[in-house]
């Protein structure tokens, strides 16, 4: 069957914060904006239990405060598919294609907002133990583990941030790292460290995973003491860091080393109108606030450049 | 019959009940965090007690947000 073609003015790849503000922006300014997100709306602070550092904010829950932007946005006119997913693209088309499993768009402008993903955990037994034992949402499956021994891997604000979740559950938990010190926010750090039940490795790294059928023991690798040993845990979260979610535009935008976005302060990418925003973008700092600035710029200057297209006619 | 076995503060759940509710089907959501007989249920479907499972007509079982598998077995 024949997929229905649709027009729009800008199409925004990613419902994360820096989508979402694109999205807001773009439709306060009358545009018609649709943001396509196939995975979480939201993305990465979604799981994230108590943010403490988005101005206007004391703490509030990644979820409340990606609602509160959506239906912002949506107050606006924006238009978010979560269902959709993205197949194929044309960006140096004009307009730009983007064809869904469902549609073929037509866009003016697009804006990448597509993020980051978590990664993998680096081991071959990974598979094996993957949701039996081995997990990546804390807010999903922490439940399993009323009064068990669990373990977090990663020493940033993500891992810092699930083990503080988790320890209401955990009888025992450990954070391990394999760095000599934590990355995450010195305030979130103390706040942990104060948990009786919460122990803290370092240099450590997780060697291999057992147990018969779900997880039993970690091997954990101590590099300063050059160890191995066997701790006994019932789970095990995972939190080392992210990947851009770029896979989509290699071969057609310019990509870094780590697979990010070329882009700079104005988000622009190596295709005129094709605009990078949020964590997916080359840049040193990515925070929340930053993913909102970089939504806004991005916005801001796709409006021009389709206001530009309609002078040129 | 659908069946969704979720909890609290879940964002697939809740992406999983947005998708059926879109699509007009009818299910029945059974926290497993509350509901002690639906936790027990839950690990028979699916061997653990990871969130959200899907269950169509007692016959299959979906774990997770997983699009393709919905689809075919509600036949979207």
């Amino acid at each position: 069957m024949k997929k229905e073609e649709q027009q729009r003015d800008i199409i925004i790849i990613g419902g994360g914060i820096a989508g979402l503000t694109a999205a807001l922006y773009a439709g306060r300014m009358n545009l018609e904006v649709l943001v396509l997100e196939s995975e979480l709306v939201g993305g990465q602070i979604i799981n994230a239990h108590s943010i403490e550092n988005y101005p206007g904010f004391a703490a509030i829950k990644g979820s409340d405060l990606i609602a509160s932007v959506q239906e912002q946005a949506e107050k606006y006119g924006a238009v978010l598919d979560e269902f959709d997913r993205i197949i194929r693209l044309d960006l140096t088309a004009q307009p730009k294609i983007v064809e869904t499993e469902s549609f073929i768009y037509h866009a003016g402008a697009v804006i990448i907002a597509s993020g980051m993903t978590r990664r993998k955990l680096p081991l071959a037994k990974e598979q094996q133990y993957l949701g039996k034992g081995v997990h990546y949402c804390e807010l999903c499956d922490g439940h399993m583990y009323q009064d068990k021994t669990i373990a977090v891997v990663g020493g940033g604000n993500a891992a810092i941030d699930a083990a503080d979740f988790l320890t209401k559950y955990a009888k025992k938990l450990y954070v391990i790292h394999r760095g000599s010190k934590l990355t995450a926010d010195e305030s979130s750090q103390e706040k942990l460290k104060k948990q009786p039940a919460v122990e803290i490795l370092l240099n450590t790294e997780i060697r291999d995973l057992n147990g018969a059928g779900a997880l039993e023991t970690l091997e954990l690798y101590d590099k300063e003491q050059e160890e191995r040993r066997q701790v006994p845990v019932d789970a095990l979260f995972v939190n080392i860091g992210v990947i851009p979610n770029t896979q989509l535009f290699k071969g057609a935008l310019a990509l870094d080393e780590d697979a990010r976005i070329v882009a700079g302060e104005d988000c622009r990418t190596n295709i005129s109108g094709v605009f990078a925003a949020g964590d997916v973008r080359t840049k040193p700092v990515r925070q929340l606030t930053t993913a909102a600035a970089d939504g806004t710029v991005a916005a801001i200057l796709a409006e021009k450049y389709i206001q530009s297209l309609k002078e040129e006619e | 019959m659908v069946k969704v076995y979720s909890i609290s503060n879940c964002p697939w759940c809740d992406k999983v009940k947005k998708y059926l509710k879109a699509k007009q089907i009818d299910f029945t959501e059974y926290n497993i965090e509350e509901d002690e007989a639906a936790r027990d249920m839950c690990y028979k479907i699916s061997g653990d007690l990871t969130v959200p499972v899907t269950t169509i007509d007692g016959k299959a079982f979906v774990v997770s947000f997983d699009k393709a598998k919905l689809d075919e077995l509600l036949g979207l």
